[in-house]
C-alpha cells in the first residue's frame, strides 16, 4: 500500500463524526489535563483509558494520540501563566516562559509556546508517518537476538534516566523487570513468583501499575502539601490574550524550530528518551548555538520556541519504536501500547504489514489534534485563572475515582483495583527511597518482550550468549546499549580526572 | 533511617522470594531435557540476584553517608512513624485502599460517593454542604459518564439492596 492511499484509510477512520468528536473531546481532555500542575502526560493517557474500553482498537490509539499531543502542550500554559511545568517537558519553557508574563508578554508567550507546539507536532507526525514503514521494513528481517537488541536499547537509557542517582534507578529497572516475571515464563508457562495467589497466575497488568505510580501517588503526595495551587499565584487573575508571532518574529525563529523539530523527532525515536529531555536537549542546544546565550532565562521567544517544538516533536518521534517495532519510546506510549495489547492487538513488525490503519490513522488524528489544540489552548489559557481555582479538594478525588475506573475496567477484575492502590503506596515508598518510577515503568513494560527474545535467541542459538553480538544489527545495537549504559558512570570520572589537570595548568 | 530501613525489608523480601518462589510449579521434562533451553527460574534469578547485590551496597551508602547523624537511629525513626500515622498522607492511602476494598461489595455509586466526600473533606474542604452536593452531582455525572455513555463495567455490588438499587437507577437513566 503505497503513503496515498494509506492517507486515504487514515482519513476515513478519523474522518467520522462520532471519532472527529472524540478527537476534539481527546484535545480538550488533553490540554486541559497537561495545564494542570501535576497531571503529567503520562497521566492524562491513562485518566483518558476508561474512554477507549468502548472503541476499537484502531480508534483507541486515535483518542490517546490526541489527548498525548495536546497535554504536551497544555503543559506551557501553565509554565507560562504561573511558573509551574503543566508536564514535566514543560519545564525548560518556565525559563523564558515566565520573565516574558512578568513582563507584561503572557499572551506574546502563549502565542510562541502554541505556534511552535502545533510546528513541532506536525513535523513529527510527517516525521512518524515516513520513517515507520521503513523502520518495519527493516524489522522484519530481525529475529530474537535483535529484537532483544532493540529492546535492551530502552532498557540501556536507564543510566540516564537520572545520572545522579544511577545506582538506585538500576535498581528500579530491575525491580520493574522481576515484576514482569511474575505469573507464567513467556516461553514455557511455568509458574514464577506469585506466591500461591491465582489472581496473579496472569501476571501483573500494566494499566493498574501505571495508573497508581502516576495518579494515586500524586494525589496522595498532594495530600500532604500545606497548599495547593490556587488562581492567585503567579499571574492568575489577570486576562490573557494569546498573541500569534508577527511573521518577522517568525523569520528570527525559523533555524530554532527547525533544528528543535528534527532534534525532538530523534531523541522520541529513542527508547526511553522522551519529552522532557528533547525539550531541555533543545534548549540547551540553542543556548550554545545562539549569537546571544546571555538573553536566554531573561525572557526571549527562542527559549520558548526550542523547549516547546522540540517537546511536541518528540510525540511523533515517540510513536515510531510502537507502531514499527511493538516497543515504546516512554512512559506514555507504554500506556498507549498496553490499551492496545488489552484489545488483543499483536504489537510487532507484523502490525503495520497487516494492519497499516494504524500508522495512517494516527498521523491523521496527530495532524488533526496538533492544530485543533492551538485554539482549544487559546481558549483554555483565557480561562485558566478560574480553571487554576477549582479547589484540590474536588480535583484530588476525581482523579482517585477516575483511576479506580481505569484500573477496574481494564478486565473488570477487583485484584486489578488492588493492584493499583498498591502501585500507589509503592510509589510514595519509591519516592521516600528515592528510587525511580519511570525507571521502573520502563523495566514493567519491556521486561516480557525482553526475556521472551532473550530466551528463543538462547535457544535457536543452542544456549550460545555470543548470538547477541555475531549478528550485525544485533551486534551494534548491542555496542550502543553497552555505549549508552556505561556513557552516564564513566562521563563523570572522565571529567573528574580531567579537572584536575586543568587546574595544575592553571 | 526510614529509608534504611525500608531498603532492609526489600533485600530480605528479595532474598526468601529468590530462596523459595522463583519457580512454583514443576518445569516440564522437555524443557529440562532440553540443554539449549533457558530455564524458566534463570532470568528472574539473575535480576533477583543483581538486585540483592545493588541493594546492599545501597545499603551500606545510605549507611556511610547518614552515619554520626543525629537522627539517624531508631528513636528519630520512631518519633517519624508517629508522625506520618498521624499525617493526612496515611489517612490518603487509608482511603484508597478502603476503596480497592469495597468497591465490589458495596458498588460504583456508594464507593464514588464516600471516597469523593470523605477525600474532599481530608483535603481540608469546611464547606460540608456544599461538599456533599458537589460529590453527589460527580458520583452521578460519572456513573452517567462511564457506566451509561461509554458502557464501561461498573461494579453494582454484591450487597442485595445497594445492588437493586444500582439497577433500578440503570433503568432510570437508560
Amino acid at each position: 500500500m503505497n503513503l496515498f492511499q494509506m492517507l486515504v484509510n487514515g482519513l476515513s477512520v478519523v474522518f467520522q463524526p462520532t471519532m472527529l468528536l472524540m478527537v476534539f473531546f481527546a484535545v480538550i481532555l488533553g490540554t486541559l489535563f497537561g495545564s494542570l500542575p501535576g497531571v503529567s502526560a503520562t497521566m492524562a493517557v491513562a485518566l483518558g483509558l476508561p474512554f477507549t474500553y468502548s472503541m476499537g482498537p484502531v480508534q483507541s490509539i486515535v483518542f490517546l494520540v490526541a489527548i498525548y499531543c495536546s497535554s504536551i502542550t497544555g503543559g506551557s500554559i501553565s509554565a507560562i501563566l504561573f511558573k509551574i511545568p503543566g508536564v514535566p517537558s514543560s519545564a525548560a519553557t518556565t525559563f523564558d516562559g515566565y520573565p516574558m508574563a512578568q513582563q507584561g508578554k503572557a499572551g506574546k508567550a502563549l502565542g510562541v509556546a502554541l505556534g511552535c507546539s502545533a510546528i513541532g507536532g506536525l513535523f513529527s507526525a510527517l516525521a512518524m508517518f515516513l520513517l515507520s514503514p521503513q523502520l518495519t521494513q527493516a524489522a522484519l528481517s530481525f529475529g530474537p537476538s535483535e529484537m532483544f537488541a532493540v529492546t535492551f536499547l530502552g532498557l540501556s537509557i536507564l543510566t540516564g534516566l537520572d545520572t545522579t542517582n544511577i545506582l538506585r534507578t538500576i535498581i528500579s529497572g530491575l525491580l520493574g523487570l522481576l515484576l514482569a516475571c511474575i505469573g507464567q515464563d513467556p516461553m514455557y508457562g511455568v509458574q514464577r513468583m506469585t506466591f500461591g495467589s491465582n489472581q496473579l497466575l496472569s501476571g501483573i497488568e500494566m494499566i493498574p501499575v501505571l495508573i497508581g505510580i502516576f495518579a494515586v501517588t500524586e494525589v496522595l503526595t498532594q495530600t500532604g502539601e500545606k497548599s495547593h495551587l490556587k488562581g492567585s499565584d503567579g499571574i492568575g487573575g489577570g486576562k490573557v490574550n494569546t498573541e500569534m508571532p508577527t511573521f518577522k518574529e517568525w523569520l528570527s525563529i525559523k533555524w530554532v524550530v527547525l533544528r528543535s523539530s528534527i532534534l525532538g523527532t530523534v531523541v522520541g525515536i529513542l527508547p526511553g528518551a522522551g519529552a522532557t529531555i528533547a525539550s531541555f536537549m533543545s534548549y540547551s542546544v540553542e543556548t550554545k548555538l545562539s549569537k546571544h546565550p546571555e538573553k536566554f532565562g531573561t525572557g526571549i521567544i527562542d527559549g520558548i520556541a526550542a523547549s516547546e517544538t522540540a517537546n511536541n516533536a518528540a510525540t511523533g518521534g515517540a510513536m515510531v519504536p510502537l507502531l514499527s517495532l511493538g516497543i515504546p519510546g516512554g512512559n506514555a506510549a507504554a500506556v498507549m501500547m498496553s490499551a492496545l495489547v488489552l484489545k488483543g492487538v499483536q504489537m510487532g513488525p507484523l502490525l503495520l504489514i497487516n494492519q497499516p490503519d494504524y500508522l495512517s490513522a494516527t498521523f491523521v488524528s496527530m495532524i488533526i489534534s496538533n492544530i485543533v489544540m492551538v485554539i482549544v489552548a487559546i481558549l483554555i489559557a483565557k480561562v485558566f485563572a478560574q480553571i487554576l481555582a477549582v479547589p484540590y479538594s474536588f480535583l484530588g478525588p476525581i482523579i482517585i475515582m477516575l483511576a479506580l475506573i481505569g484500573s477496574y475496567s481494564t478486565s473488570s477484575n477487583i485484584m486489578d483495583v488492588k493492584i493499583m492502590a498498591i502501585a500507589g503506596i509503592a510509589g510514595l515508598l519509591f519516592r521516600a527511597m528515592k528510587f525511580n518510577s519511570a525507571a521502573l515503568i520502563l523495566g514493567l513494560v519491556l521486561g516480557g518482550i525482553c526475556e521472551g527474545n532473550f530466551s528463543r535467541a538462547f535457544t535457536i542459538s543452542r544456549g550460545s550468549l555470543w548470538t547477541m553480538f555475531n549478528r550485525p544489527i544485533a551486534g551494534i545495537v548491542m555496542l550502543v546499549c553497552i555505549g549508552a549504559l556505561l556513557y552516564p558512570v564513566v562521563s563523570p570520572i572522565i571529567k573528574k580526572k580531567f579537572k584536575p589537570a586543568g587546574n595544575v595548568k592553571k | 533511617m526510614f529509608e534504611l530501613i525500608l531498603n532492609v525489608l526489600l533485600l530480605l523480601f528479595l532474598a526468601y522470594t529468590l530462596a523459595f518462589n522463583v519457580v512454583e510449579a514443576p518445569i516440564p521434562l522437555k524443557v529440562q531435557k532440553n540443554p539449549y533451553a533457558l530455564k524458566p527460574g534463570i532470568w528472574p534469578s539473575v535480576i533477583l540476584v543483581l538486585l540483592i547485590i545493588l541493594l546492599i551496597v545501597n545499603i551500606v551508602k545510605i549507611i556511610l553517608k547518614n552515619k554520626g547523624k543525629d537522627t539517624f537511629c531508631l528513636k528519630g525513626f520512631a518519633g517519624g512513624a508517629v508522625e506520618f500515622f498521624k499525617s493526612k498522607v496515611f489517612l490518603g492511602i487509608l482511603l484508597v485502599v478502603l476503596a480497592s476494598f469495597i468497591l465490589e461489595p458495596l458498588g460504583f455509586i456508594v464507593t464514588c460517593f464516600i471516597i469523593l466526600f470523605t477525600y474532599g473533606l481530608l483535603l481540608g474542604d469546611k464547606k460540608y454542604l456544599r461538599l456533599l452536593l458537589i460529590s453527589l452531582i460527580l458520583t452521578l455525572v460519572l456513573y452517567i459518564c462511564f457506566g451509561v455513555l461509554l458502557q464501561v463495567n461498573l461494579p453494582r455490588g454484591t450487597v442485595p439492596f445497594l445492588r437493586d438499587f444500582a439497577l433500578f437507577l440503570e433503568q432510570l437513566i437508560s
